[in-house]
């Protein structure tokens, strides 16, 4: 009976607040009237601002609660004074949920889709925009998080995800875009990096593949594309951050996106979200030669990083990767180009170095603007030359 | 301010665009024969970047920031350490050894730059690569970013706020997860930092470079003597080989005085049980310090 109590006056609770990725989501569990009464007082005060996801019922007394950054200190010293047990769930299931969210507030125009597993067995999704029911239209790919450090390309995607959704129908633009093009969304490319870099080591790029003799985890999945595989830019040294991978599409990551590209067969744009340098690169990586497009191609990406650069005057270079950033060989970008898909960009976002990959949280919605306006001019191109 | 990656339109021999080479240093550019010129007389001395293949990517970038990261050890004052804003101009020389001369100019800019406050300095350097050694020697001069007393005084102001930290310090990570650092604690940072420009400074090559990524642990903190006894380790992020190398950092500070600083730094682990990953002489010169 307690527990009916309880879940009215959890889920009289919302909360307008912005979204924030310092944010986790505590797994509490209450084993008692005390101890409901006790998180109750806690979830009730306002000075915590926490979010109920899910209140407990007649099956479950576990209690997920939304907690925000700056508030887990505090939260965390009273769940230990008031000896309530509790667990941090991981990561990416906030991702997830907020995809599930997207879809479910715009049904008419985004799904979230399961294109694979990782090696340590989570759901990879996608999230689909598309206006029109069946046939292939032409479609972008936006892919995130592959460098699982990388956090402010998740939580650009993931704003990215929802101002699609918001300015549909809105803006002209995003609008028009959509009339003609499909986008396909992948925020966490590399979900078992991600959950580690939460839980373990915030410094980590690779995967969490292992593969015996060899005593060092992972790969790199952003050198496991088959574009020049195990070329210049690369190493095979199981131990290095850039480690390629015992094979091509080794990594079943990578195969999964592979695999769900070339059977869809009409992507015309593949935009990969890095961290950090504030670049805006076009092939190649695995060679100095140029491009067969190079020429537009730059002159596609000069106008973007004007666009971004216009919001709060951060400044992008632009260039081909192999002299812009470093020689890379199997790249996801340079993949997507031999393969047939055009408009291949990738985007090293803030800073230049000052904080690196630990991008503070207040710096998130600002970087997530400024991009978009980058990622529009990208796109609205593409719709204009589609080949 | 991000460093720009291209070059400053080539404009001859480096003719400066503002008055900025000192007369002295300009004639000692000129009359001083480093290395033997490349084959092919008359050939300019322009920025080489992209026309001799033998020269690394943004190269004057990588000269700019070792020569900053020297500024900063040297300055010894954590109030006012530099970044770098953009390089103005420069040239590149590799002679037969493939070690590598860059004369350049760069400005620079506060690194905890207060709210609105705009202050670009100006810096001119002979950055002298010894082909993947470390310890680039480096000669600079940087116009005033602050005037000294101001310099002194914020110094001691840091000084005071760091003697009236409770020890032990309760220090997990700095910056934590999400990039943030408390405020009572951006001192240590700043130390911190300190002490990793001189690491940073001896760690680059033409090829490597180095950011400070975490402060990861205070191994030890000592105020009771006059100055700061700091015992830590810092995670650097190499670029080009995206590596992570924590460095065990020991320093002495106090404001005014030379900085000490000891340090080691983790190499890269091999597949195989050996480690046969000695860089040349890289390893010897990570012991080095200056105690």
């Amino acid at each position: 009976m307690k527990w009916i109590l309880f879940l009215g006056a959890l889920i009289g609770l919302s909360c307008g607040r912005e979204k924030f990725f310092g944010d986790q989501v505590f797994r509490i569990n209450v084993r008692n009237g005390d101890e409901i009464s006790k998180l109750s007082q806690l979830v009730n005060s306002d000075n915590f601002k926490l979010d109920v996801w899910k209140a407990p019922s007649t099956f479950s007394r576990l209690v997920d609660v939304l907690v925000p950054s700056v508030s887990l200190q505090p939260v965390k010293s009273f769940l230990k004074s008031q000896g309530l047990e509790y667990s941090v769930t991981i990561g990416d299931l906030q991702i997830y949920h907020e995809m599930d969210s997207i879809a479910g507030d715009f049904p008419d125009l985004a799904s979230r889709v399961k294109i694979g597993h990782s090696f340590e067995n989570r759901s990879m999704y996608v999230l689909k925009f598309g206006t029109a029911e069946g046939g292939r239209r032409p479609a972008v790919w936006l892919n995130a998080g592959i460098h699982s450090r990388e956090w402010i390309s998740v939580a650009t995607a993931i704003w990215t995800a929802r101002k699609i959704a918001s300015d549909y129908g809105k803006d002209p633009t995003i609008t028009s875009i959509l009339e003609k093009m499909d986008i396909f969304l992948l925020p966490v490319a590399n979900p078992d990096g991600y959950v580690y870099t939460q839980s373990q080591n915030r410094l980590w790029r690779k995967t969490r593949s292992i593969y015996p003799r060899s005593r060092c985890v992972g790969t790199d999945p952003n050198r496991n594309w088959n574009a020049s595989f195990a070329g210049e830019g690369a190493s095979d040294n199981p131990c290095s951050e850039i480690y390629h991978g015992p094979h091509a599409n080794s990594e079943v990551e990578v195969k999964s996106v592979v695999d769900f590209i070339q059977e869809h067969g009409n992507f015309k744009c593949f935009i990969d979200l890095h961290s950090y340098s504030q670049l805006l690169m076009y092939p190649y990586g695995y060679t100095v030669k140029k491009a067969p497009d190079a020429d537009e191609l730059d002159k596609v990406a000069r106008r973007a990083a004007k666009a971004l650069a216009s919001l709060s005057g951060t400044t992008y270079q632009v260039g081909p990767t192999c002299t812009t950033v470093y020689p890379a060989s199997g790249s996801s970008v340079d993949w997507a180009y031999d393969n047939g898909i055009k408009y291949a960009f990738t985007f090293e976002l803030r800073d230049t170095g000052h904080y690196g990959f630990l991008l503070p949280a207040n710096q998130i919605i600002p970087t997530a603007e400024e991009t978009w306006l980058g990622l529009k001019t990208i796109m609205e191109h593409v719709r204009d030359n589609l080949y | 301010m991000p460093p720009r990656l291209q070059p400053p339109p080539a404009s001859g021999t480096g003719r400066p665009r503002a008055a900025v080479l000192p007369l002295a240093l300009l004639l000692s550019l000129a009359l001083q024969g480093v290395a033997a010129a490349p084959a092919g007389a008359g050939e300019p001395e322009d920025s080489l970047r992209r026309r001799d293949p033998e020269l690394p990517r943004g190269l004057l970038e990588q000269a700019a920031r070792a020569a900053l990261h020297f500024v900063n050890f040297r300055a010894g004052s954590p109030s006012s350490l530099r970044v770098l804003a953009d390089v103005l101009e420069g040239r590149a020389r590799v002679n037969p050894k493939k070690e590598c001369q860059v004369d350049l100019v760069f400005t620079t800019d506060c690194y905890n730059p207060e709210e609105g406050e705009e202050r670009l300095g100006k810096c001119s350097a002979r950055v002298f690569f010894r082909n993947q050694k470390p310890r680039p020697a480096i000669n600079v001069t940087c116009t005033r970013l602050i005037e000294k007393n101001k310099r002194q005084q914020e110094d001691y102001l840091l000084y005071k706020h760091m003697k009236q930290l409770k020890t032990p310090l309760d220090v997990v990570s700095i910056p934590d997860s999400h990039g943030h650092i408390d405020p009572s604690l951006r001192p240590i940072w700043d130390l911190a930092f300190l002490g990793g420009s001189y690491v940073m400074w001896e760690k680059t090559t033409q090829f490597l470079h180095y950011y400070m990524a975490q402060l990861s642990s205070v191994n030890q903190w000592k105020t009771n003597d006059d100055a700061i006894d700091f015992d830590y380790t810092v995670l650097l992020h190499e670029f080009s080989t995206q590596e992570i190398i924590p460095c065990r950092i020991h320093l002495v500070w106090y404001p005014g005085k030379p900085l000490k600083v000891k340090y080691h730094c983790q190499e890269l682990q091999t597949p195989e049980e050996a480690s046969g990953t000695e860089e040349g002489s890289a390893v010897a010169p990570t012991e080095l310090n200056n105690f």
